[in-house]
This record gives structure tokens, sequence and C-alpha cells, in this order.
């Protein structure tokens, strides 16, 4: 989970991001003032984690190696 | 009647060596099946066995490190050789390569090593490695052309992205494919930037055809990788002993990529049912607000409602009062007012609840 988008952070960092947002919401901290905010700031991270997650791509290659005989 | 041409007379030892030539060129290798009899191992380092049918037998010969899976008497096997005349004029098999022959034989050789390597501790749960939660660099070895592996690669494109996949194309079946997934393997294990798994599949496939991953030395080389395996051979209900070996078992080839790397969708729908759960938690808050909200105003209400009892009693006490003083309720009860001097002769006026009467003082008297 190290790819960076445009906003240099990581999926994972994202995520985290996320959770703590999340966490606020049961905290003592939560005031239905900030709520909106935060509920609108998380509905974005979400957005960009699932755009992030389905831009991956994975790296295949065929080494080039053969292990038909011994070297 | 032409003469024979005399034939030629060699040595004993050209004999056999010309004989040996023919052998080599004739049958460079042969596969040979029959049942193993007279099996024994001389000095841990050479192996001698019959091979045999109802028709006939031959001897045969290897070292102990070309037998690569347990035989034992009784057991149909498939020996690649080539023929032999020693010098002793004795002909034999020089086997580079045996295999069971048969599921019995199969099943037999498969139990025997696989007490063999459990009981030197090969497959104890405490052996096995966890893997990354998400690798970032992985080794696969596989065929490529093989369907397992084409199933393994949509899994884990469907799964993840993000990995660096190096594949190892070997062959997954037929005697030289044991050596293969070795030097494969070993390919891994010796690169500087260390793959974090290797995962090694194939797809299903008779007994037979998965016998490669019962082999010895490719089960010892799994159990000693240096980096953590996943063996994923056959169907959900083919057991090798890779399987076994590996730091994890993966049922099928399209399993070792469900256990490699998480489910990008399932992540995703996970994200949104945690945000969406927030909403909720929202209107939880505003209906709990309202709730306090309108408590307030109630409790409110009621002092300002007790307040207006309390001077409402007190307005009406205070009206009892000057009821109670009022002078024609006074007259009511049968009193009477008199204006006036009150001294004899003197006109005074008495008002009382129906009248008003003017008289004259006639006597004043002291009480």
């Amino acid at each position: 989970m190290s790819v960076k988008n445009s906003t240099s952070k990581t999926i994972q960092e994202k995520t985290a991001e996320l959770s703590e947002l999340v966490a606020w919401f049961d905290s003592d901290a939560f005031t239905l003032e900030a709520a909106l905010d935060k509920f609108k700031l998380a509905e974005n991270l979400a957005t960009e984690i699932e755009k992030d997650l389905l831009s991956l791509k994975n790296d295949i290659t065929l080494v080039k190696q053969k292990f038909d005989s011994e070297l | 009647m032409s003469a024979q041409a005399p034939s030629a007379i060699f040595s004993v030892s050209d004999f056999i060596a010309v004989t040996n030539q023919v052998f080599e060129t004739a049958y460079p290798s042969v596969d040979v099946e029959g049942e193993v009899s007279s099996f024994k191992v001389n000095q841990g380092k050479f192996v001698f066995f019959d091979i045999k049918d109802s028709g006939g037998s031959v001897n045969c010969f290897m070292t102990v490190w070309q037998l690569r899976v347990p035989i034992e008497d009784g057991m149909k096997v498939i020996v690649t050789a080539t023929p032999k005349l020693t010098q002793w004029g004795k002909f034999s098999l020089t086997v580079r390569n045996v295999r069971p022959s048969g599921e019995g034989a199969l099943k037999k050789s498969f139990e025997i090593l696989k007490a063999k390597l459990d009981s030197e501790g090969l497959f104890a749960p405490e052996r096995k490695r966890l893997l990354p939660r998400i690798p970032r660099h992985v080794g696969v070895i596989s065929s490529t052309q093989a369907a397992g592996y084409a199933d393994f690669i949509k899994i884990l494109n469907d799964r993840w992205g993000d990995l660096q996949v190096d594949v190892a194309h070997v062959q997954v079946q037929g005697t030289s494919a044991p050596d293969q997934i070795i030097r494969a393997l070993n390919y891994f294990n010796q690169q500087e930037d260390l793959p974090e798994v290797v995962v090694i599949i194939r797809g299903g496939g008779s007994a037979d055809d998965l016998a490669a991953f019962n082999d010895e030395l490719l089960v010892r080389e799994i159990a000693g990788s240096r980096i953590p395996t996943i063996v994923g051979v056959g169907h959900e209900i083919d057991e090798s002993l890779a399987d076994l070996a590996a730091d994890v078992r993966a049922a099928t080839p399209s399993n070792a990529a469900q256990l490699l790397v998480p489910d990008r969708n399932e992540i995703i729908r996970a994200t949104k049912v945690q945000v969406q759960s927030l909403l909720p938690r929202i209107l939880q808050m505003i209906e709990q607000y309202r709730i306090e909200v309108k408590a307030e105003l109630f409790r409110a209400l009621d002092t300002t409602m007790r307040s207006l009892e309390d001077q409402t009693a007190r307005l009406d006490n205070l009206k009892q009062i000057l009821q109670q003083l009022n002078p024609r309720t006074v007259l009511a009860r049968g009193y009477a007012l008199l204006r006036g001097k009150v001294v004899v002769g003197a006109e005074v006026e008495i008002e009382t609840n129906t009248a008003i009467l003017k008289a004259e003082v006639k006597h004043v008297s002291k009480k």
C-alpha cells in the first residue's frame, strides 16, 4: 500500500486518517457542529481510497533464467 | 556358394564395451515398469533392487541421492534407466529416476515419506512462518501455460495491485519437474532483492501428475526456504507433501492468490460501510439534542406554569382578604353603618345592607 496519489498520501495513510475520523465520532470530542465537516472529509477520503485501490496494477515479469537444466 | 566372412573376435573387455555402446545407441534412456524386489542400500550410498513381472526380472542399480521417493519390495515402479552390461557380465539397469506406478504404489510411497519427514519435524506447526499482510514483492513458480497459473494471476489482479510479481516458468509434472522447481526456488532465495513470499502453484491432475510435489528433495527445499512459501497444488482434496512443508497451504492456485493478498473490493466495501455508519451516529446525536432541547422547554414551561399558579393563588388569597374587609360584606352580615356625631339630639345617618336611614340620637350611654 505504498502507492501515493497526487495528494502525496499513501492508501495506508488515508486509511489511517479515515480510522481516526471514525474514532472521533465515538469520542468525547464529538460535537454536532463539527460533525458534518468531518463526515464530508470521511466521504472524500473513502472515495479517494476507492479510486487509489482500483488504479493499482501488478507488475508481472517472467524471469529470464531457464530452469530446465543445471546452470 | 560364397564363403562366410570370418566374424570379428573381441576381447571380453572390448565385447562388453561394444555391447554397452550398442545399448547406449539403441536405448539411451528406457522406462521399464515392474515390481520391486530384493531392495537394499549398501554403505548408505548404493541402491540395489530387481524389478520383475510374471515373465522375468532385471537387476537395477542407482545411487541413494538419485532415489527421490521411498520404495520398498512389492511396490510397482517405473524406472528411467540405461541398460548396461557390467564387467562381470551381468546385465543391469543403471537407474536415473524411479517413481511409483499406479495409485497403490503412489499412496504407499507418499505415506512412507510423509511419516519420515513428519518424524523429522518438517511439517511441524511451530515451523510455519506468517506471511506479510500485503506483500510488495512476490516470486511465483509455475508453468505459465497451466490453467492453474492463469487462475492465480486472474484472482491476484482482481484482488490487489502494486505488486512486483516475478514468475519462474517451470515444468510442474514429469520427472524433471521437481528439479526445475528446486532450481527456481533456489533462484529466488539467492536474489539480492528477496521476494517476501514464494508461491508454488499447479492446477489439478491425476495422482501421477501431482507426484512431483511429493519428491523428497523438493519437499526439503521448500521446508528450508529462506523465503516464506505458499503451495497451492491440485484441487481442495489433493494433499501433497510440498503442501505440508510450506508455511501456508492453499487448497488451489486461486486460493493461493486469496491467501496472498486482501481483496481490494472488500476493502472498498468496508470503507464505504465505515463512512455510512457515521450518518446514523450524527442522526442519533441530532435526535439526542432534540430530546434534550424539548425536555428543557418542558422544564421552562413547567416552571413558568408553577410560578403563574403560585401568583394566581396569592392573588386569590388577597382577593379573599379584600373581600372580607369590604364594608358591604359586613352590612350583608346584618351590621349597620352609622355616620354623624353621636350626641343626644344629633341627626345621624344609618346605612344597612338594604337601606339608608336618617335618625335622631335620643340617648347615649357608655358601655
